[in-house]
């Protein structure tokens, strides 16, 4: 049995009274870019902060190449929508902070060496001494995936990293996210594991996504997405196949949104989880 | 003003109308311009105060030579200021203090050295006092260098304790709620009532008043300390977790800058407490320090010394808090 990568064996969560996910049932291959799509609210978040150690199951069981997650590891970064960096730390302290912890045989002034170095990587070259404060949103999101990626994990949680950016900046990160996940792939490939509710922001990015229904949040669908890299945008929306897909993710979607609206119970406006 | 610069900007003779029609009508642009510029409240107001140092006294004033000089530095620096930085809203603000200023004191002059309507031991001049505090200088650096050694001794023991124990009790739950019902108890007793108990259980009455200040300050820092922990953003938190960052490494890099704004918004109403338990406790039963020289100034009925000792006790309190908002907008200079 190949126990590498990372299994949910019917897990279930919930708060109180209240059921989170009900038997979730998944497996990510190593070297996997899997995207978790659903609607705001499904329990994607819940799964990462499983994933990550934050939570435990109420039943059932996340394991890790075999072993059972049981708190945070170093073998798993995380980058959220925004707080990810300390505020009261500039970009470079920060990542200094993480590396630290990461290599704690390591010298001051190397640990900065690597720091600047991923800032570069990143395109924040003078950005080493700024607070995230004094940032945008995009280049703290970099600032985060730097952090994140100078730890060098072999496993990375990224839960709506993009959420809070404008398109532009979005498709750029984007970018830059996959350039890093394909520029390790000499040695171990990473895991990705990607949190979004943006149809095309799955299906650029993933080599697999996987559809979280709501009420309670399980998974409805697994699908793989088999469109060569580099995918490139703009021939992206004239391919019939990526179409024909997007079409069917969507749908998916909406089944959802609409029972929401359907039962009534909140008023979502239309398009919101899409 | 801006009207001004606008349209004397515009070329042509249509400008020209315009000036003249602003100015007031034929000739004397110039003249009246300036005259206008000067025309504004705290001015006319200069110009009232010193008309009414020509009034004859009615109470012998023998030390106004200092108090006119000092009223005249004051209007020359705002006419100064007024005209390097013009239009701002800091000269107007400027403007608008030295306005209070000068009716306060014309105020005071007027009912006391001019009227005299006011009782002469009770309401000295402004010009007396002003003579006093000066002369009154080492005596009253003296007494807020006594002053300040206690505050600082009391108040930094108070932070010193208070922010590291609030910091461990906020962050480890069982110690949080042990800790959170000892602080209903403990922390709304006024620290006053300490003062009788700690002049008789401590040996010298410089440690008393220490010990009331530390009591004062050490509550509202602590609470603020303890129930700050809970206010770090959640995800924050998860992120240091995700880091497996040790738990000293967590308290000093993590907990302690998150909880900086709670921290500063307890250590700043433990300061103004040290400051009130502090004259409080001189005026019981101190033998030096501004507060035990204001009671002990009183006790002879010297009032203007009295007015004088009060003036220099705001002068130091609003040094400390100048000095303390600098601190606080550099440790939190990381917020937006």
């Amino acid at each position: 049995m190949d126990t590498r990568g990372i299994i949910f064996d019917r897990v279930s969560l919930s708060y109180g009274r209240q059921l989170i996910l009900e038997n979730i049932v998944l497996s990510i291959d190593e070297g996997e870019f899997v995207c978790l799509l659903g609607p705001s609210g499904a329990g994607k978040s819940s799964l990462m902060r499983l994933l990550a150690g934050l939570a435990a199951p109420s039943s059932g069981e996340v394991s890790i190449n075999g072993e059972r997650v049981a708190g945070p590891g170093l073998d798993r970064g995380i980058v959220f929508q925004d707080y990810t960096l300390f505020p009261w730390m500039s970009a470079g302290e920060n990542i200094v902070l993480a590396l630290r912890q990461a290599f704690p045989h390591q010298l001051g002034w190397q640990l900065r060496e690597v720091a600047e170095e991923f800032l570069d990587l990143v395109g924040l070259d003078q950005a080493f001494h700024k607070l995230p404060s004094h940032m945008s949103g995009g280049m703290r999101q970099r600032a985060a995936i730097a952090r994140a990626f100078a730890v060098n994990p072999p496993i990375l949680l990224m839960d709506e990293p993009f959420g809070a950016v404008d398109a532009v900046t979005r498709a750029k990160l984007q970018d830059l996210l996959l350039q890093l996940w394909q520029r390790e792939g000499s040695e171990r490939p990473k895991t990705v594991v990607f949190v979004t509710h943006d149809v095309d922001e799955a299906m650029i990015l993933a080599s697999k996504v996987v559809v979280i229904g709501m009420n309670p949040g399980r998974v409805k669908e697994v699908r793989t997405i088999d469109i060569p890299r580099p995918r490139v945008r703009r021939e992206l929306y004239r391919n019939d196949r990526f179409q024909l897909l997007r079409n069917h993710l969507i749908e998916l979607l909406q089944e959802d949104v609409m029972s929401e609206l359907s039962s009534d119970r909140t008023v979502c406006p239309p398009g919101d989880g899409i | 003003m801006k009207d001004m610069t606008v349209e004397a900007t515009l070329p042509g003779s249509n400008c020209r109308q315009k000036v003249a029609a602003w100015a007031g009508g034929r000739g004397g642009f110039m003249k009246t311009a300036w005259l206008k510029k000067l025309m504004t409240v705290p001015n006319i107001l200069f110009v009232a105060l010193v008309c009414l140092q020509f009034l004859p006294d009615r109470r012998t004033d023998e030390s106004a030579v200092l108090y006119q000089l000092l009223i005249g530095l004051l209007g020359a620096s705002y006419l100064v200021y007024a005209h390097l930085g013009r239009g701002n809203e800091r000269v107007q603000t400027a403007g608008d203090l030295l306005s209070l200023v000068f009716v306060s004191l014309g105020t005071w002059q007027l009912l006391t050295v001019k009227l005299d309507v006011l009782d002469k031991m009770l309401f000295p001049s402004p010009a007396l006092v002003l003579d006093l505090f000066i002369k009154e200088t080492p005596a009253a650096l003296k007494g807020a260098a006594g002053s300040l050694e206690i505050l600082l001794v009391g108040y930094g023991a108070a932070l010193l304790t208070a922010v590291p124990l609030g910091l461990v009790s906020g962050w480890v739950g069982r110690l949080k709620r042990t800790a959170t019902p000892i602080t209903r108890v403990l922390g709304p007793v006024p620290p006053t009532v300490y003062i009788p108990y700690a002049i008789v259980m401590l040996p010298t009455f410089k440690l008393s008043s220490m010990f009331v200040i530390f009591i004062g300050a050490f509550w509202p820092v602590f609470i603020n300390t303890l129930n700050g922990v809970h206010t770090i953003e959640g995800r924050l938190i998860d992120s240091a977790r995700v880091l497996k960052l040790g738990s000293r490494t967590m308290i000093t890099k993590v907990i302690f800058p998150g909880t900086l704004p709670s921290i500063i918004t307890g250590a700043t109403i433990g300061l103004a407490m040290s400051f009130i338990l502090l004259t409080a406790a001189e005026m019981i039963g101190a033998t030096s320090g501004l507060g035990w020289w204001v009671k002990y100034i009183s006790d002879f009925a010297d009032y203007p010394r009295v007015i004088v000792g009060i003036l220099y006790a705001g002068v130091v309190v609003t040094v400390i808090m100048f000095g303390f908002d600098k601190a606080e907008k550099h440790l939190l200079r990381w917020r937006r």
